[in-house]
């Protein structure tokens, strides 16, 4: 709906914006939860937070004292330790893939918690790219790359790509690309990432996530609230019990790196 | 069928039995043979008899054996009275004329006869407009345009700034069955919503109906707006039109045969991207963006009694980028009617009807273009009867079938990792059949009642099953007549006035209304690319039902008039989505949707003005529309986005000397529901906001005041012109469009970012008529 705007912006010729004040209620802290499992480390990051006031520059408060376990589909179940601030990781623990994990997280005597799937990895082949003319929706032009591999020939595989720029990860969610293959089954996919222009003699990594279909949800979720046009926008579904916001993702990753020429 | 003998034995009791004739023909304008609908005839000798000409000008009226003065009159014309001597059923065609003088209107009411039909007339107010009375009310771009003027009106809001879409009584906006000549329009705005598609020079009248809806009407919970386009002068040719600054218009019409049949042609074009070509910036100059439209009416009498209407629109908006995106989109109708006078008593109306809105995207250039498609279609087969039964019984019924087609989109070329994708044509039939009495009681009571029949049948194509998360269970394929699901309902239509004294009344309406067809919309303003989907399976039909109590009373002569409207809707069925939801190019869309249910109240008061050099009117509406979701809002009720409490509009117009006119109009509303955030939290590095309620919080206040002068030049024999000069905004309010939040590079500080899209707008419009 980028057109959309576009289209306002065109007709808009005498719109003005500025600054107002706007009196926002002060919700009572909820419990944020951010949890990964990355099989290609085999590690467990979990980030333990709580929401602050909307207007707040201080940095959120963290939870340092909550007791986190992650637990196989046996039913073992290991402490990820404290770290500092609000991290608690887990390192060495080698992940089974196709097998559920529940992540449990107990704070100021209540217990969240949540599960995903370890998914099969999903090998990502060499990165494409591609130059694109300055324009009215290019910008100054630059290098495109496309992320590509083959798709599992059964419906519902779901991914995510994420960019590194010289070594540093692009962390905004606008920069992932997420994927669902409702419209590509099947296919050799070569997609586009229509996200950053790159230059000559740039660095870029893909990294290609295999994940679970309520974090591809949960991710489109959050994405949307990025849309100012949004009619009536609220939080994601709760991946945690006990309505912490948050996720955790079980994921295999793919890599590729290419240096621009 | 209970009801409907019900309906007769009430009809049947009525019945006169006393040697009695009929009076019947038509109503029309002198000037130029338009005919008048809603013209009145009544008996001078006897209290609360009459007739109403239908919308093809047909009357009838049928007395007992005697001599009677017939007094004809319609808004904003001169009255006639006509002495005869009833022994026989005769034929009286009858044309009014227009004051000589508009100065001279106030002689007339002196002399003349009480023009109280706001108080008589059976069924709940209409808001009822003319081109012409509104013509000096000035409005943004200075195009007249009859929905923004409907906007100033007690219960109706409008979608947003500078937008001729529109919210009636707390219902949606997808809620407002609109037609032109019968035919539904399903997106009856411009330029995403500046202008509307109805061209001021080729509507012959637009009426609102809030409640009390007639039987005829159905398809639409909330309201109906019916446009009827001119027919076209049958006396003279005469060519007319408008220039302004973004938009013009022009339009030629003119008898076929003189008195027998006539035509009328008109059209817009705006080019406002003519002037884009000036910009400095080279993206704006190679923007393409336009709008224009045509409308078309022709009649012709084939005899007396038989007559034939052929009326058609189409429109078009056309939005470009250079040659690497485009983007079109429009609506085209059609009707064939055929009228025929089967009995002096008996008018019959036959309609064919087609509609189509469809709009395309294309991005992209050669082998990496795609392109997107999706359209609406319907036929439809109408016939309508009204049987004029005597002089206090007045029966409309008749049955209708539409057929819709629904191509909800399709994804083609690209590049090729994308298949290709084509979503499946959906279909559906929709019925209808009604009756309806309207029926006087005495001197005091005029009653309307009647029952519409609905059904609407989806048929061929996918039907889908869903888990209560909206994951895909089960998908089943259908032959092409195939019922899928088929739903239906008895909508009851009732209004009641109790005529207390000539100058003041009591009426009540109940209405209840089935709507089959959704829309689906998931921003804040309408767009050209919401999709319309059908009842099926998952989506049940939304039903409205309305209670509205009015208090009428004319003062001063009928100079001033006072309306006090309450009324209570309950809406159910009501459509909203799933987080996240994905409205586009989705052929499981069904399994986004959420249904809950709604109510509306409110109260309107209304002091008008009608007549004198000095005229308009101060509308004030305290309302309340809610929403509640079992998914949403943890299941409790929220404000609407078009909840605004308080709605006060004032429009006057001034008619200073006989060349100038000026008029002015103010609005002030209660800023719309809005979600804001009230917290936040970290995702990835990433700030995401946290929210506690649906629509808890308030835009700021919104209130604009315009003003137009209209400079009538020196009439030549067979020309008239004249300027209209109009400001839009004239004290520069801000008012917020859309209110979002930033972070300030320099600071960090995160702030609350305004966006006004109007500051004052001036315009200035030539309009010209050669008659």
């Amino acid at each position: 709906m980028k057109y959309l705007s576009l289209i306002f912006l065109v007709i808009t010729f005498a719109s003005c914006r500025k600054a107002i004040d706007v009196d926002l209620n002060d919700a009572n802290p909820v419990t944020v939860i951010e949890a990964n499992y990355t099989a290609e480390d085999s590690t467990v990051r979990v980030f333990v937070t709580q929401t602050s006031n909307f207007f707040t520059t201080e940095d959120e408060p963290t939870v340092d004292d909550a007791v986190v376990t992650i637990t196989d589909q046996a039913g073992n179940s290991q402490l990820v330790p404290f770290t500092s601030s609000g991290n608690y990781v887990l390192t060495n623990y080698a992940p089974a893939f196709g097998t559920t994990y529940t992540l449990t997280v107990f704070s100021n005597d209540v217990t969240y918690s949540a599960t995903c799937k370890m998914l099969a990895i999903i090998e990502q082949q060499p990165i494409f790219y591609d130059y694109f003319e300055p324009g009215p929706f290019t910008g100054d032009g630059g290098y495109i790359v496309a992320v590509s591999y083959q798709d599992p020939a059964a419906e519902g595989d779901f991914t995510s790509a994420l960019l590194s720029k010289n070594g540093k990860k692009l962390k905004n969610l606008n920069d992932i690309t997420l994927n669902d293959d409702q419209f590509t089954n099947g296919n050799q996919v070569i997609r586009p990432l229509f996200v950053k222009f790159f230059d000559p003699g740039d660095t870029v990594e893909i990294e290609l996530r295999t994940i679970n279909k309520k974090i591809y949800d949960y991710y489109t979720e959050l994405v949307s609230l990025t849309d100012p046009n949004s009619a009536a926008p609220s939080n994601p579904d709760y991946q945690w019990t006990n309505r912490a916001l948050g996720y955790f993702s079980a994921y295999p990753s793919s890599r590729q790196t290419v240096i621009i020429l | 069928m209970k009801y409907l003998s019900a309906l007769s034995l009430f009809f049947l009791a009525s019945a006169s039995f006393a040697q009695s004739y009929t009076v019947s023909g038509t109503m029309k304008d002198s000037t130029n043979g338009e005919d008048l609908f809603g013209g009145v005839v009544i008996v001078k000798e006897l209290a609360n008899v009459g007739a109403t000409a239908n919308s093809y000008g047909f009357y009838s009226l049928t007395l007992e054996k005697g001599r009677y003065t017939l007094i004809y009159r319609s808004s904003g014309f001169e009255s006639k009275e006509i002495p005869i001597d009833l022994n026989a059923n005769v034929t009286l065609d009858v044309e009014l004329n227009y004051p000589k003088d508009v100065l001279e209107i106030e002689a007339v009411e002196v002399t003349g006869v009480k023009e109280n039909e706001n108080i008589t007339s059976s069924g709940m107010n209409v808001t009822k407009f003319d081109p012409k009375e509104i013509e000096t009310i000035p409005v943004i771009f200075g195009e007249k345009d009859i929905m923004k003027t409907l906007q100033l009106t007690p219960g109706v809001k409008t979608a947003g700034e500078g937008n001729s879409g529109f919210f009636v009584r707390g219902g949606g906006a997808d809620q407002n069955l609109v037609l032109l000549d019968e035919a539904v329009v399903y997106n009856a705005s411009h330029l995403l919503g500046f202008f509307s598609v109805f061209n001021s020079d080729a509507v012959k009248d637009v009426s609102l109906y809030k409640s009390g809806i007639p039987a005829e009407y159905g398809g639409r919970a909330s309201s109906v707006m019916d446009v009827k386009m001119k027919d076209g002068n049958s006396k003279n040719f005469g060519v007319s039109g408008g220039i302004g600054l973004i938009s013009s218009r022009f339009a030629l019409e003119g008898p076929i045969v003189k008195d027998k049949g006539s035509f009328i042609l008109s059209g817009r074009r705006s080019y406002l991207d003519l002037f884009l070509k000036l910009a400095k910036d080279e993206d704006i100059r190679q923007t393409k963006l336009y709008f224009y439209d045509m409308n078309m009416k022709a009649n012709y009498k084939i005899s007396n009694k038989d007559r034939i209407f052929l009326s058609g629109y189409f429109g078009r908006d056309n939005f470009g980028f250079s040659d690497q995106f485009g983007f079109d989109w429009g609506n085209a109708t059609g009707t064939v009617r055929y009228n025929r006078i089967i009995s002096d008593k008996l008018f019959s109306n036959t309609s064919v009807i087609f509609s189509n809105y469809n709009y395309r995207f294309t991005i992209g250039t050669g082998d990496d273009a795609f392109g997107v498609n999706s359209s609406i279609q319907d036929w439809n087969v109408k016939q309508d009867f009204s049987l004029y039964a005597n002089s206090n019984n007045t029966l409309k019924f008749g049955f209708s079938g539409m057929h819709h087609t629904f191509k909800p989109g399709a994804l083609t070329g690209g590049n090729d990792s994308f298949n290709e994708i084509i979503l499946d044509s959906r279909y559906g039939v929709e019925l209808g059949a009604y009756i309806q009495n309207e029926q006087k009681i005495g001197p005091h009571l005029n009653l309307m009642y009647g029952l519409r029949y609905s059904g609407f049948n989806l048929v061929g194509g996918k039907s889908y099953t869903f888990n209560e998360d909206g994951d895909q269970l089960t998908v089943e394929d259908h032959s092409r007549w195939e019922s899928i699901k088929y739903h239906q309902g008895i909508e009851p239509r009732f209004s009641l006035s109790y005529v207390l004294t000539e100058n003041n009344s009591l009426k009540l309406g109940y209405n209840r209304n089935y709507q089959y067809l959704h829309q689906l919309s998931n921003s804040t303003t309408n767009s050209p690319t919401d999709v319309w989907v059908p009842s099926s399976n998952n989506v049940k039909p939304q039903i409205g039902d309305q209670l509205a109590l009015g208090y009428y009373q004319n003062l001063k002569k009928n100079v001033f008039r006072i309306s006090t409207e309450i009324y209570y809707k309950a809406l159910q069925n009501q459509i909203d989505y799933r987080n996240g939801a994905n409205l586009l190019l989705n052929d499981r869309v069904e399994g986004e949707l959420v249904y809950g249910k709604g109510r509306a109240y409110g109260l309107e008061l209304l002091l008008e003005k009608k007549k004198g050099k000095f005229t308009g009117w101060i509308s004030y509406t305290l309302s309340r529309s809610l929403r509640t979701f079992d998914q949403i809002n943890d299941g409790k009720e929220f404000s609407a986005r078009q909840d605004r409490i308080h709605d006060v509009s004032v429009v006057l117009m001034y008619k200073i000397t006989k060349n100038i006119a000026i008029a002015g109009t103010f609005v002030y509303y209660t800023g719309s529901a809005v979600t804001f955030p009230s917290g936040k939290y970290e995702i990835g590095g990433n700030t995401i906001p946290l929210y506690t309620e649906r629509n808890g919080y308030r835009m700021p206040d919104y209130h604009r005041a315009d003003f137009g002068l209209t400079w009538y030049l020196k009439d030549k024999k067979r020309f008239e012109h004249n300027l209209n000069f109009s400001i839009y905004n004239v004290y520069a309010r801000q008012n917020a469009f859309t209110i979002s939040f930033e972070e300030n590079p320099d600071s960090g500080q995160t702030e609350a970012i305004q966006t006004a899209l109007f500051k004052m707008v001036p315009s200035i419009t030539y309009n010209f008529k050669i008659k």
